[in-house]
């Protein structure tokens, strides 16, 4: 059903407060999981049961300090303990999806709520236009809802090349494109909820105007996407080009760590197996003249490809998270997006479709395996 | 055995326990001769070839990788062939885009019963890779 959260003096982040809260009081949920402002001026995920506490709930600040996808994780292993909503930008709901098909995370008793996404900037532009008081959410929701952008900050990279920007298949959806912010925020819910949270049925305001807007954001987005990849596509293509994409790599493993889907409990390249008796290494620079020091840098890459690049989501959290700015992000959207599309498979689409490396069919690739 | 140049590949083979390990040995016992340039790592399945250990070779400068799978239908695990089919065409996908010669790294069907189909593909692997060339990861260090 479509409704209308009510916005007053047009303050539709209090709107949203409000909203959110009517979900813990009316008993719907248990606990809720947000984006909740601190002191400092940065704005973190946190799990909040007290209904006085969302009133410093923040979903629609452009920020996003991790991909929600792994709390949502640790919240409910395999089943909430706890009837939980959770609000989750569109590129974090996908991750999660991947991540139940990895058994890492449960949707039984979560109320998923997501919004159409205007974009997010990177962490520390964030914090900076937060301190200086330069952050107007009125003005970023404004043109967000009309497909727009401010001219600074820039959007994450990520964010700019997203063609996925509206969430799917959620309880909740908060429809942001389109909508006049300043007089009340179109909702989508499930009519179990809305029954439950006494909403009244609302018309569309401007279906028309929804639709235009969607469509122009997706072809500039489209477009940028296009441009990003092919950049990547041509420094790839040089002979070396991986490895020179990823020369300046210091093996922090921040991409790993903040990448919502890199599922390995226990990552490989963080184990002992990679710890060499001293004599190892010598002979290591014997057989080449010299040896990288930590090794395996790109053989690092290029199993993180292997093993999660048909189920990244393009939210380029690692690109973020790299303080040498490589574009992981785009790598891992050029190449992932290629053996996604091999496999047929778009991440985060549909929670019963099988993750492409654990199924099969037997009649396929019947050419492999046999005499060239 | 080397070429004019004296290039001799070097080749490092996955063997599944259940099927191509016998093969092989079966080419031993049976006097089959083909080139020495394949060193043989056993496996339980190869449905537990990780590609990193398909990786790992390549990037120290082997210029060959082999993966030895039962034949369709034939898995000792029921499905381990059949996933690894799938991975090995995600892995090439990757090798490809990424730059990397994705024809250093076979699949081949070889069962137990066939140490000449085990023999003949080294064979034919050792000359294909001697089209190829060197690694060129050989020479590099920085990685």
């Amino acid at each position: 059903m479509l409704g209308l959260i009510p916005v007053e003096n047009s303050n539709s982040l209090d709107a949203l407060r409000g909203f959110l809260r009517h979900l813990l009081e009316s008993g719907l949920v248990e606990a809720l999981y947000l984006p909740m402002e601190i002191d400092g001026g940065a704005v973190v995920p946190a799990l909040v049961v007290e209904p006085e506490q969302v009133a410093h709930a923040n979903p629609l600040a452009p920020a996003m300090s991790i991909n929600g996808a792994r709390a949502v994780s640790a919240l409910t292993g395999k089943r909430a303990p706890a009837r939980l909503a959770v609000v989750l930008r569109p590129c974090e709901l996908r991750a999660l999806i991947e991540l139940v098909k990895l058994q890492q995370a449960s949707l039984e008793d979560v109320t998923l709520i997501s919004l159409d996404c205007p974009g997010t900037f990177e962490w520390t532009d964030f914090i900076e236009v937060q301190r200086s008081g330069n952050l107007d959410l009125g003005a970023y929701l404004d043109a967000g809802s009309r497909g727009e952008v401010l001219a600074s900050p820039a959007l994450r990279t990520a964010c700019q090349m997203c063609t996925h920007p509206i969430p799917e298949k959620v309880n909740i959806h908060l429809r942001l494109f389109g909508a006049d912010l300043s007089k009340g925020i179109p909702v989508e819910l499930d009519d179990g909820i809305a029954d439950l949270l006494e909403m009244v049925e609302a018309d569309e305001v401007n279906p028309a105007g929804r639709e235009t807007i969607i469509n122009s954001l997706l072809a500039k987005r489209e477009q940028a996407r296009t441009r990003e990849l092919e950049q990547m596509q041509t420094r790839l293509g040089a002979d070396g080009g991986f490895a020179e994409v990823f020369s300046s790599c210091i093996r922090c493993y921040n991409c790993s760590t903040a990448c919502p889907v890199c599922y390995c409990k226990n990552c490989l390249f963080r184990t002992s197996a990679f710890d060499h008796a001293p004599e190892h290494y010598l002979n290591s620079a014997h057989l080449k003249g010299a040896t990288r020091l930590p090794g395996d840098t790109i053989l690092f890459h290029l199993t993180r490809l292997n093993h999660m690049g048909v189920s990244c989501v393009s939210c380029g959290m690692c690109t973020s998270a790299c303080p040498s700015e490589i574009p992981v992000g785009v790598v891992f959207s050029l190449i992932g997006g290629q053996v996604q599309q091999v496999f047929d498979y778009l991440p985060g689409r549909d929670v019963s479709e099988p993750l492409p490396l654990i199924t099969f069919q037997v009649n396929e690739w019947t050419e492999v395996g046999e005499k060239k | 055995m080397s070429d004019q140049n004296g290039f001799e590949p070097r080749i490092v083979a996955f063997l599944c326990n259940w099927c191509t390990y016998t093969g092989a040995d079966l080419a031993g016992t049976s006097r089959l001769q083909y080139p020495p340039n394949v060193r043989i790592i056993r496996t339980m399945c190869s449905g537990a070839v990780d590609p990193v250990y398909v990786l790992k070779p390549l990037l120290d400068g082997v210029d060959g990788v082999l993966i030895c799978c039962c034949h369709p239908g034939d898995c000792h695990y029921q499905t381990g062939n059949y996933k690894a089919r799938r991975r090995y065409v995600a892995l090439q996908q990757i090798l490809k885009a990424a730059g990397f010669n994705e024809d250093r790294v076979w699949l081949r069907w070889i069962s137990a019963s066939e140490g000449q189909r085990f023999a003949d593909t080294i064979t034919e692997m050792v000359t294909s890779l001697k089209e190829l060339g060197p690694n060129p990861a050989r020479q590099i260090w920085a990685v």
